[in-house]
């Protein structure tokens, strides 16, 4: 297969084409935009169909009943757009339906910039929206991952019925890089729709009591309240099963003599391995391991690693005032002492940023910080 | 090694268009750099790029203005607003008498409408229009795409290609071969169009393993300044 040259954001269009997506809804937001020229340019020639809604709440409504037809759709936003569906996405979470949604972030709060950011690990992974819910987020830090993961999204999407997110920072959507698109696309199998709601051509309707069937009404809506706690429960199951089995993250040069451990990911964690290599060359030992799933977490994975005898403490870098470091906190407990850098507004911190940080880090470590090996 | 002397033409405004992420701006950014270097006259860049929200030639203003360019870009904040803004002094720039003007123009034929409410002042200064192809990339990989991109661009921009660029690449996995590959789509596109390749655009590195024999215009040697974050060596924060 060639590679060719794409731009972040046509690489996740053609991902989620070739994904089987055919219902793209959205409205236009920078630095996302390119994702819906794309769509509107690809789209007819697969047979499917963008609406460019009149709001992002209205997006989120679309592929509400989008999704709920059994068919593949998806939307593409950054920050405000996705805080604007938050109410749909947490009625399709109720609902139990297998949506894609790729938010390429920029920086906030509020109407905030156009650069790049990864300001919204908090509303992705913690709910964002109202309700005992999550989405299933993953974040790429390179185009060829954003095409892989944008059409795994698909998939665990439908292997769950869950929102799934692929959290991308600006920079993600705006860069260029060389890409292949697998040549035979085959995913493992998935149970059948058998609950969409595709009309009743060729059977009998889904109506109360036909052959002892329920109907299909797809909602997130139950007054009794044990129906609603029961809904809760099967959800809770599910996101037990996604911990168990969907955590993704990387290493990178980890090893017995690391004695900070990096906790980065997205383009971010790219700036940190640049600065990694530095160090290596000045006999610095760091390691980097780079959450992929942002929910679910890889918790154990950090625990494991910064337990190690020579670390003496776990960096977080985020292109944020610091909020995947509250997961990461959470994950070492009280075992090494946790720092944080990071920058917002749409800077991007500098390699030279980040190894000055590493450098005072190191500097001011204290006898009493080797105590901590016990 | 291959040693071609620097593409100059004598038409004082130099314009680079093309598809999205054809490279108009590494090439913009360099040709501006490359004239104040080998010509001995006053050079400005126009960044005309209203559709592209990052990876603009106004990020390379400091290294452009450290060269002797003058950048024309929008002012303070609003350098960072993805805004069709328009600046009045860009009429000046075109319209003065001494010197060379790079204009990098946004993608598609989207990018290229704001040249048509400049043509009139284009036209009595003399101007090259140019067609930057990247083989590699979705939509110009083959002689009708290209055509198609050039068709939509003059449409849009009510100006004419007088020549092509041919800047097939991929970043840091770009091959003599893929260069070659690109540079004859473009000259099978040149034919149809009845315009010449003017030049081939690439990295140092691999400008200097191409053979003459093989690629017989010019080849203008790049030095990337559109770098991403992670790919610039430790060193002093880049001003804007």
């Amino acid at each position: 297969m060639t590679r060719i040259l794409m731009k972040g954001n046509e690489a996740i269009a053609e991902a989620a084409i070739r994904a089987g997506a055919i219902y793209y809804f959205a409205y236009p937001i920078t630095p996302q935009n390119e994702v819906g020229e794309y769509m509107a340019r690809r789209l007819p020639e697969v047979g499917g169909v963008f609406v460019q809604a009149e709001s992002e709440v209205a997006v989120g409504n679309m592929l509400f009943g989008a999704v709920a037809s059994g068919k593949r759709a998806f939307t593409s936003s950054s920050s405000p757009g996705i805080s604007l569906m938050q109410e749909a996405i947490s009625y399709m979470a109720g609902a139990r339906l297998p949506v894609v949604l790729i938010n390429i972030m920029r920086g906030g709060p509020g109407l905030g910039g156009i650069l790049p950011s990864q300001a919204d690990y908090f509303q992705a992974t913690k709910g964002g929206g109202h309700g005992d819910y999550r989405v299933l987020v993953l974040a790429p830090s390179t185009l060829q991952e954003a095409v892989d993961l944008t059409m795994l999204a698909f998939h665990l999407a439908d292997k769950y019925c869950n929102p799934t997110m692929v959290l991308a920072d600006g920079m993600i959507g705006q860069m260029m890089e060389p890409v292949e698109f697998p040549e035979n696309y085959v995913e493992e199998p998935l149970p059948p729709k058998d609950w969409a709601t595709t009309g009743c051509q060729g059977r009998d309707p889904n109506v109360v009591n036909a052959k002892g069937r329920a109907p299909i009404i797809i909602k997130s809506l139950a007054l009794d309240p044990v129906v609603l706690e029961k809904n809760n429960l099967v959800l809770a199951e599910k996101y037990k099963l996604m911990k168990r089995d969907e955590v993704r993250f990387e290493a990178y040069k980890i090893n017995p003599k690391n004695r900070i451990l990096v906790v980065s990911y997205g383009t971010m964690a790219r700036i940190c391995q640049t600065v990694i290599d530095e160090l290596e060359q000045e006999e610095i030992s760091i390691g980097l391991l780079r959450p992929i799933t942002l929910f679910p977490f890889p918790a154990k994975e950090i625990l494991a690693e910064a337990i190690k005898p020579n670390i003496e403490s776990v960096l977080t870098v985020e292109m944020s005032m610091g909020q995947m470091v509250e997961d990461v906190e959470w994950a070492v407990k009280d075992k090494r002492p946790i720092e944080f850098y990071g920058r917002t507004g749409g800077i991007v911190p500098t390699p030279e940023e980040v190894k000055d940080y590493i450098m005072k880090i190191l500097a001011r470590e204290t006898p009493a910080a080797k105590n901590w090996n016990g | 090694m291959m040693q071609t002397p620097f593409p100059a033409f004598d038409k004082r405004v130099i314009i680079f268009a093309g598809a999205y992420g054809s490279g108009k701006t590494e090439v913009a950014v360099n040709y501006a750099i490359g004239l104040t270097t080998s010509q001995n006259q006053p050079v400005s860049i126009i960044d005309l790029d209203i559709v592209n929200p990052y990876f603009r030639s106004r990020e390379a203003a400091f290294e452009l203005e450290t060269q002797g360019v003058r950048v024309i870009m929008p002012h303070n904040e609003m350098c960072h607003a993805d805004l069709p803004i328009i600046l009045p002094e860009i009429r000046g720039e075109i319209e003065r008498s001494d010197g060379k003007v790079v204009v990098d123009v946004g993608g598609d034929d989207v990018g290229a409408r704001v040249l048509s409410s400049m043509v009139d002042a284009f036209a009595p200064k003399g101007y090259e229009f140019l067609i930057v192809l990247n083989a590699r990339r979705p939509f110009t990989s083959d002689v009708a795409g290209s055509l198609k991109m050039m068709h939509d661009i003059e449409m849009s921009s009510r100006l004419k290609f007088t020549g092509i660029v041919s800047n097939t690449h991929l970043i840091g996995e770009t091959t003599t071969e893929i260069v070659v590959e690109g540079y004859r789509l473009a000259e099978e596109v040149g034919k149809a169009a009845e315009i010449p390749v003017v030049f081939v655009s690439v990295v140092t590195e691999v400008a200097q393993q191409l053979d003459p024999n093989v690629v017989k215009v010019p080849v203008f040697a790049l030095s990337r300044q559109m770098l991403k974050p992670w790919e610039e060596k430790v060193k002093a924060v880049r001003g804007l």
